[in-house]
C-alpha cells in the first residue's frame, strides 16, 4: 500500500529535523557543561547514602568518617601522614595508671545552633554513650572493651574521662566519629539531628541536599580551620552502581569517585588518575568457637583446615581481579604483617584433610551460612574449595537484614570486610567481645596480644604484638582470610591535584583534596 | 457523562482504599518493629519498646490504620523511622523526578512509536519488514544494557549528555533537559517499539474500512487520510498502548534512577525497603498507586471521548 504522498513526506522530515535540532541543541549544551572547569567546587562519587541514619556522626561507624568530617569537628584530628594530632582538644594526659584522661579544650569553637564548646558539651557528649543506637559509642557504653565509668567537668575548657580499666593510647579514638562534638541543641534534642546537623566542622550542610542522592556542604566562615579546606562547597554525589561512578567520573559529573577493582582500568584507560589503598580485609569470621552451632568449629584444627582448604589465589583471580589474595588476618601495610602466613597457611587440601581427619572429622561435615547479595558469587567459590575436602557448606541467602545479623548467633561462620586502622579497637569492639563472639569464647593469646598492643609504647612494641596478634587470628581459625580489596580513588587530574591518604586510612581527609594548580 | 465520571471516581478512591490498606498490613506483617528499626541493631527490649509504645504500635490495628489515614487524606504520610523527615514532603520532592522520567519516555515513546507504525502499515515491504526487525529487537533488549550502551556513547566516548544526575527545572531548564535526556531515551526504546507494532495492527486494520476508502475515491488529501481519519479510527489501542506504558514507566523507573542516580521514587522504594523504614514504603506505595489510578481514570475519559460507541452509551 503505498499511501504515503509527497505531503505526508514532508511532514515526516519536518517532524524529524525538528527531533534532530532539538537534540543537536541539547548536545551543544552537554560539551560545554562537561568541559567547564570551577576550582571552587568538588564532588565526590560516593557508593551509599552518605547520612542513611541522618546528621548524628555517633550513630556512623568510621567509614563515614569523611562525609561528616566536613559537618563535625573531633576532639582528637586524624593527620595526613595517619598519626592523630589535636583537635577540639588542644591538650591530653593520663592519669598515671591510664585510667582517667584529661581533655584540655579550644576555646571559641562555635556551632551552627549557635553555642560555644565547653566541658559541659563534651561531657553532655559522651554521656549520650548508654544510647543503643549510637554506634560509634559501643566500646565505650556500659560492658564494652573501653567502657566509660565517668565523665566529669574539671573546669570549662577541662573535661575528665574516667575508664573501667586502664586505657592507654585511647585518644586514637577521638580521631574517629567517636570523637566528634554535637552541638548543644543537638543533644538536646536528638531527633533534630535525623534533619540537621548541629556542628561546628568547616562546612555546613546546604539547602539544596537531597537525602540519600546528594549531599552539599557549603563552608563554614565561622570555623576557624576552614581555610585548611581548598573547595568552597563539596557535594557528596551517592551513585550505588560502581559502573555509573566510573562514568560519572568519566564524564566530568564528579571530581573524585569511590571505583571498585573492576572499574580501575577504565578510569586508567580515559586518562584518569587513580589512587589506591589497602586495608579492607574480606574475611571469613568463625562466630561460633564453642561449638554450639557446630560441633566441628569447637576444634582449631578443623577451623585451621578452612585456611588450608580454599584457593584465595583461584578466588582473587576469578572474582577480584586487581585485589591481593590474603592469608594474614592483618592488611599487608599494618606492621603486624608477616610473609610467614602467606607460606604457612599455602593451599593444601591434603593437609586440611588430614587436619580434619586428627579432629575427628574424617567424613567431613555440613553447616550452613547466611550470604548476600554481595557475598554470594564468593561464597560459592569457597564452597566448591571446601567441598573438595568434604565440607559441605550451604548457602542460605538472608531474606532480611535481620536474619543476616541474627546470623552472628545462629551460624558457625560468616563473613564480612573488615577494616583494620585501629586493630585495638576492632579486637575489643568487634572480635573479643563484639557481635563476631556472641558465644563468648576465649583465647588467651588474643587477649594477651590485643593487650600487647594497647599498651605498646614505640613501633616495635607495636610491631611484635600486632604481629602475635595477626598470627594467632589466623593459626586460631577465628578468621578465615580471604582477600584484600584495594581503596580506589578515582579523581580528575585536570581539576583534582592527586588524591592522597591519611596513612592506612581509606578515606581521604576532606582537606587533602586540592585543585589541580 | 457526569454519572459515568462520578461512578468512575468512585471505583478509583476504592481502589486507592484497597492498596493502602493491602500495604498497611503487610508493613505490619513484615519482621521487626518501628523501634527495632529506629534504634537499631544494638537495641535493648525496653527501648525497643519505649519508641513502639510512643508510636502507638501497639495499639488495635483498626485504630492504627484509621489514624494513618486520616492523617494521609490531610497529606500528611507519616515521618521515617530512620531520621525523622517527613515522608510526604520527600516523595513530595522526588514524585517530579520520576514524573519527569515516566511523561518524558511516554512521549517520546509514543511520537516514535506511532511514526514508525504508521510507516510501516503505510509503506509496508522493505520498510515494515524493517520496522518490525527494529521493534524485535528493541522489545528484546533490556533496559538497563540499552542503558548502559547510551551513557558509554553519548556521556563516557563523546560528553554529549551528563552520565548520571538530576537538575531540577527551577534550577535551569537547559541542565534539566540533558539530565533527562538519556534515561528518558533509555526507558522509551522499548516502549517505542511496543507503541509501534500497536499502531501498526490499528493502522491496517484502519485502512481497510469502508469509509477510508471513500475518502481516497473522493480526493481527499492523503496526509488527511492518513492522520485524521485513519489514525483516529486506530487510536483507540494506541491510546491504551501509550496509557499502559505511562504506568510501566512510572512503576518501572527504579533500573533508570539507579543507573543514572536520579533522586526519584525508585530510589526511595530502594533504601526505604532496604531500612525496613515502613512509613515510607507506606508512602510510596499510596502515592504510586494514585497516579496509576489517576492515569486509568484519564485513560477511560479519553476512550469514551475517542470511541463514538462508548459515547453514545
Amino acid at each position: 500500500m503505498k499511501l504515503l504522498n509527497s505531503t505526508a513526506r514532508r511532514s515526516a522530515a519536518v517532524l524529524a529535523g525538528a527531533l534532530l535540532m532539538s537534540s543537536l541543541t541539547a548536545c551543544g549544551g552537554g560539551t560545554q557543561a562537561a568541559t567547564a572547569v570551577n576550582k571552587d567546587t568538588l564532588t565526590i562519587a560516593v557508593d551509599s547514602d552518605s547520612a542513611s541514619f541522618g546528621f548524628d556522626p555517633l550513630r556512623v561507624a568510621d567509614a563515614q568518617r569523611q562525609f561528616f568530617e566536613g559537618l563535625y569537628e573531633n576532639l582528637m584530628t586524624l593527620q595526613p601522614d595517619g598519626s592523630v594530632g589535636p583537635g577540639l582538644a588542644k591538650e591530653f594526659s593520663y592519669s598515671a595508671d591510664n585510667t582517667v584522661l584529661t581533655l584540655t579544650l579550644k576555646e571559641g569553637v562555635i556551632f551552627t545552633d549557635g553555642a560555644t564548646l565547653d566541658a559541659a558539651l563534651v561531657k553532655a557528649n559522651l554521656d549520650r554513650r548508654s544510647d543503643p543506637a549510637l554506634s560509634a559509642y559501643s566500646a565505650i557504653a556500659k560492658g564494652g572493651a573501653q567502657e566509660i565509668t565517668s565523665v566529669s567537668v574539671v573546669s570549662p575548657t577541662q573535661v575528665a574521662i574516667k575508664f573501667a580499666k586502664p586505657q592507654p593510647g585511647f585518644e586514637k579514638n577521638l580521631a574517629s566519629t567517636m570523637g566528634m562534638v554535637v552541638g548543644k541543641s543537638g543533644v538536646a534534642d536528638t531527633a533534630s539531628l535525623g534533619k540537621t546537623p548541629d556542628g561546628s566542622g568547616p562546612y555546613t550542610l546546604d539547602p539544596s541536599t537531597v537525602k540519600g542522592n546528594k549531599y552539599v556542604m557549603v563552608k563554614n566562615d565561622k570555623n576557624a580551620d576552614a581555610a585548611d579546606y581548598a573547595y568552597k562547597k563539596i557535594t557528596f554525589s551517592v551513585i550505588q552502581d560502581p559502573q555509573a561512578r566510573a562514568n560519572a567520573l568519566v564524564s566530568g559529573q564528579a571530581d573524585v569517585a569511590m571505583l571498585t577493582s573492576p572499574t580501575v582500568d577504565f578510569a586508567k584507560s580515559k586518562g584518569l588518575g587513580v589512587s589506591q589503598i589497602g586495608g579492607t580485609l574480606h574475611t571469613m569470621v568463625s562466630f561460633d568457637k564453642t561449638g554450639k552451632t557446630a560441633p566441628a568449629f569447637a576444634s582449631e584444627k578443623v577451623r585451621q583446615a578452612f585456611q588450608f582448604a580454599i584457593n584465595r589465589q583461584s578466588l582473587v583471580d576469578a572474582l577480584h581481579k586487581g585485589d591481593i589474595a590474603a592469608w594474614n588476618a592483618l592488611p599487608k601495610d599494618s606492621a603486624g604483617f608477616t610473609d610467614e602466613l602467606n607460606t604457612k597457611f599455602a593451599y593444601d587440601p591434603a593437609k586440611a584433610k588430614s587436619l580434619l581427619a586428627e579432629a575427628g572429622y574424617g567424613n567431613g561435615f555440613e553447616f550452613t551460612i547466611v550470604g548476600s547479595a554481595e557475598t554470594q558469587t564468593d561464597l560459592q567459590a569457597v564452597q566448591k574449595d571446601l567441598a573438595a575436602v568434604g565440607i559441605k557448606m550451604n548457602i542460605k541467602m538472608a531474606s532480611s537484614t535481620d536474619e543476616a545479623f541474627a546470623a552472628v548467633a545462629t551460624t558457625p561462620l560468616g563473613y564480612a570486610a573488615l577494616g583494620w586502622d585501629n586493630p585495638v579497637g576492632l579486637m575489643y569492639g568487634v572480635v573479643l567481645n563484639g557481635f563476631t563472639n556472641v558465644q563468648k569464647a576465649s583465647d588467651e593469646q588474643l587477649t594477651a596480644a590485643t593487650g600487647e598492643a594497647a599498651a605498646a609504647k614505640d613501633d616495635a612494641a607495636k610491631k611484635t604484638a600486632l604481629t602475635k596478634l595477626n598470627t594467632r587470628l589466623v593459626e586460631s581459625g577465628w578468621m578465615i582470610p580471604l582477600y584484600e580489596s584495594l581503596t580506589n580513588q578515582g579523581y580528575n587530574t585536570k581539576k583534582v591535584q592527586q588524591v592522597k591518604f591519611a596513612g592506612s586510612n581509606a578515606y581521604p581527609l576532606l582537606s587533602s583534596y586540592a585543585p589541580a594548580s | 457523562m457526569a454519572l459515568f465520571i462520578t461512578k468512575r471516581l468512585l471505583m478509583a478512591l476504592a481502589t486507592v482504599l484497597v492498596v493502602a490498606v493491602l500495604a498497611f498490613l503487610l508493613v505490619h506483617a513484615m519482621p521487626g518493629s518501628p523501634g527495632a528499626v529506629s534504634l537499631g541493631a544494638g537495641a535493648s527490649r525496653e527501648a525497643i519498646d519505649e519508641v513502639n509504645g510512643r508510636l502507638g504500635w501497639n495499639d488495635p490495628l483498626l485504630s492504627q490504620f484509621f489514624r494513618w489515614l486520616g492523617d494521609a487524606v490531610q497529606g500528611n504520610l507519616g515521618t521515617s523511622l530512620i531520621d525523622g523527615r517527613s515522608v510526604s514532603a520527600d516523595l513530595g520532592n522526588r514524585l517530579p523526578v520520576t514524573a519527569s522520567l515516566a511523561a518524558g519516555a511516554t512521549v517520546l515513546s509514543a511520537i516514535l512509536g506511532i511514526g514508525l507504525g504508521v510507516s510501516a502499515a503505510v509503506r509496508g515491504g522493505l520498510v515494515d519488514r524493517i520496522v518490525g526487525g527494529i521493534c524485535g529487537l528493541a522489545v528484546a533488549l533490556p533496559a538497563f544494557w540499552i542503558g548502559i550502551i547510551f551513557v558509554y556513547l553519548f556521556a563516557v566516548q563523546s560528553s554529549v549528555f551528563p552520565a548520571t544526575g538530576y537538575v531540577p527545572f527551577e534550577v535551569s531548564p537547559q541542565d534539566w533537559g540533558m539530565s533527562l535526556a538519556l534515561p528518558v531515551i533509555t526507558l522509551a526504546v522499548g516502549g517505542a517499539a511496543f507503541i509501534a507494532r500497536q499502531t501498526r495492527a490499528s493502522m491496517l486494520e484502519a485502512l481497510q474500512q469502508e469509509h477510508i476508502r471513500t475518502l481516497r475515491a473522493t480526493a481527499t488529501p492523503t496526509w488527511k487520510i492518513l492522520y485524521i481519519h485513519a489514525l483516529r479510527y486506530a487510536s483507540l489501542p494506541i491510546v491504551a498502548g501509550i496509557a499502559l506504558q505511562f504506568i510501566g514507566l512510572f512503576g518501572g523507573s527504579v533500573i533508570a534512577e539507579q543507573l543514572f542516580a536520579m533522586p526519584g521514587l525508585g530510589q526511595a522504594v530502594q533504601t526505604s525497603v532496604s531500612t525496613h523504614d515502613a512509613p515510607a514504603v507506606q508512602g510510596v506505595v499510596v502515592i504510586a498507586t494514585v497516579v496509576v489510578v489517576a492515569v486509568n481514570l484519564v485513560l477511560e475519559l479519553a476512550t469514551k471521548f475517542l470511541d463514538p460507541k462508548l459515547r453514545a452509551s
